[in-house]
């Protein structure tokens, strides 16, 4: 069965992803369905950092997953690998599960009003994101590209939340 | 990015070495990790990592003399020192020994994702740089060969015509004729002219060294190949390779040769690794390979592989009216580089010049001319500047055969039957002597 499931993880604003549901399966060609499933965060807070290591929680993930092709966890904390300072979102390619933060897309963070509009574009473009490579896709080149590489929200906001042509035909190899 | 580029992560930390990893597979990139210098340093001179990334503490041999040990292998390897904020004055000794850069960990996606972008522009401009160099050394237009004799003009449109192509190309002519640089003028006519043009001299390669040349070899492949090398087929990828005096190279050479040409996968010696190159091959030699099939020494199927397209230099004896405009054109190349004021070829000299045989073709009448205005003064190259001047004025040989017959005997008893510098003398090299002392049946006591 082609499925991915979609679990908050201390994340509230679940009304949203509901939203987001037939976008992603849309994508990916491919049932979403939102879950959960009791998953306790505080192990994986990093006191020195106030941050939550997103390696440790997507090894966590893939040990609860169940009958779903992917699993993407999304929460509102923020998340930390080692040696980077900050992650939006962090994915094995081509593994299993996939995890997402909103905690930095927020436009209050940065000094400027919030726009629960643009927080939301910038929730499904990071989720597809991670989700094309834990489907074993690479960043992509070609502006425009949800698969393209992006560090700052800036730069998500000048993406759109499709694939280009060339990453929906991999897509297309890697899910068939 | 450029996904052909490889890093190699260097930290004691798991975590660090996973996440970094994953970072920049995502972005296409070939990484391999190591935990300590000792690991790092084995797989560096097993493979040529073009970026490598290191923690300056690591257990044993700390990140500062991994970059010190990194640099003598290979300086162009570039090394991105990662350090904590106490040890940046570490990090500042790192670029002072030739580290690219570095970053403080834990460091902001973006830091790392521009040193690794600028990094690679920076390797990219030196590949550029080297082939742009290699491209003016060895820049032959077809218009700036010298000749008007219907033999040479003949060569110049086959070059043309077959130069646009991706064919096999046999080039055929005797020694001193130009073979390698009629081979240079289909390269630099091609689309691959942006890519060197790879020459294997078959000849002057000894038979058990001619694998690894050809193929390169992998480290510990045999006692002292102490690293990983590439070979001509993988040095040629994107370019053309050019096999001189393919004659020369042994059956069983043969076969591996054949087996390239036909699929363009290789291995390297000692490994196990497949390889794909994509070269255009050109190849020369003075002898008749028809005749070497015929005779068991060549393969048939190699010689039917290779023999596509055919160029047959002309030798000099049989496009005469060639030797004037190549005598002026070396006349002023040699001038100029010696800084002299020759210009001119006197009567006498060009009447000289235009009698003899030139066994040795293109490259005995560079050498006269480079000896004559060595020795000579003036702007006009004299009769007296060139070293057969008793014989102009009473030629006493029917053919051209028994004038070449002759020189070589002359020459020979000069030097006292010394090959080496006889040859020279002739401009020729010591194998033609060889030959032609056997064709002529020329004895020392004669």
């Amino acid at each position: 069965m082609s499925l991915i499931k979609i679990i908050p993880l201390q994340f509230s604003a679940v009304e949203e992803l509901e939203k987001m549901l037939s976008i992603i399966s849309n994508r990916f060609k491919m049932e979403t369905r939102l879950s959960s499933r009791p998953f306790d965060m505080n192990p994986y807070f990093n006191p020195v950092r106030s941050q939550y290591n997103a390696n440790e929680i997507i090894q966590k993930l893939v040990t609860t997953a169940g009958d779903e092709n992917k699993i993407v966890g999304i929460t509102e904390l923020d998340l930390f690998i080692p040696v980077l300072s900050y992650i939006f979102g962090q994915a094995y390619l081509g593994g299993s599960a996939a995890l997402v933060s909103g905690h930095r897309l927020h436009n209050n963070r940065y000094g400027l009003a919030e726009d629960p509009q643009l927080y939301s574009d910038r929730l499904l473009k990071c989720l597809i994101h991670e989700l094309g490579h834990a489907f074993g896709l690479k960043h992509c080149l070609k502006p425009g590209c949800v698969m393209v590489s992006t560090t700052y929200v800036e730069e998500i906001d000048q993406k759109s939340d499709i694939f280009c042509h060339i990453c929906q035909e991999e897509l297309a190899e890697l899910t068939s | 990015m450029d996904n052909n580029l490889s890093i190699l992560v260097v930290d004691d930390e798991l975590s660090v070495r996973d996440s970094l990893s994953n970072w920049f597979i995502e972005d296409g990139y070939t990484v391999d990790t190591a935990e300590d210098a000792k690991v790092a340093l084995k797989k560096i001179e097993a493979y040529h990592f073009h970026i490598i990334l290191i923690d300056i503490k690591l257990p044993g041999m700390d990140g500062l003399e991994l970059n010190r040990r990194i640099k003598a292998i290979n300086e162009d390897m570039i090394v991105i020192i990662m350090t904590a904020f106490a040890s940046v004055d570490s990090a500042v000794e790192a670029l002072k020994d030739g580290a690219y850069d570095y970053v403080c960990k834990p460091f902001d996606p973006d830091a790392i994702t521009h040193i690794i972008r600028n990094a690679s522009k920076s390797i990219q401009l030196s590949k550029e740089n080297l082939s742009l160099q290699d491209r003016i050394k060895s820049l032959v237009n077809v218009d700036d060969i010298i000749g008007e004799s219907e033999g040479i003009l003949n060569v110049l449109e086959q070059v043309r015509v077959v130069a646009e192509t991706d064919s096999t190309v046999i080039i055929n002519g005797d020694s001193g004729t130009g073979k390698e640089l009629i081979a240079k003028a289909i390269h630099m006519n091609s689309s691959r002219r942006f890519f060197p043009m790879v020459t294997v001299h078959c000849g002057a390669i000894a038979e058990n060294l001619m694998e690894s040349e050809l193929f390169g070899h992998e480290r510990g492949a045999f006692t002292g190949a102490q690293y990983a090398r590439k070979g001509k087929f993988e040095m040629a990828d994107g370019a053309t390779l050019f096999l001189d005096e393919i004659s020369t190279i042994s059956m069983k050479m043969q076969i591996e040769i054949l087996r390239v040409l036909e699929t363009k996968k290789f291995a390297r010696v000692g490994g196990n690794r497949e390889f794909k190159s994509d070269f255009r091959v050109i190849c020369a030699t003075n002898r008749d390979l028809a005749s070497m099939v015929k005779n068991g020494e060549f393969r048939e199927d190699l010689f039917y592989r290779l023999n596509v397209f055919s160029i047959i230099i002309p030798p000099l004896r049989e496009r005469v009216e060639d030797i004037k405009l190549l005598s002026e054109h070396f006349v002023k190349l040699y001038a100029d580089q010696m800084n002299k004021g020759t210009r001119h070829i006197g009567k006498r000299a060009a009447k000289a010049l235009q009698n003899y045989a030139f066994p040795g073709n293109v490259r005995e009448l560079e050498n006269l001319i480079e000896r004559a205005i060595v020795i000579g003064s003036g702007d006009t190259v004299q009769l007296k500047d060139l070293p057969f001047q008793q014989n102009i004025d009473k030629p006493t040989w029917e053919s051209i055969q028994d004038m070449e017959h002759h020189h070589i005997e002359n020459i020979l008893k000069k030097y006292d039957w010394n090959i080496s510098q006889a040859a020279k003398a002739l401009g020729v090299d010591r194998v033609t002597l060889y030959s032609k002392i056997k064709k002529y049946k020329i004895e020392k006591g004669n």
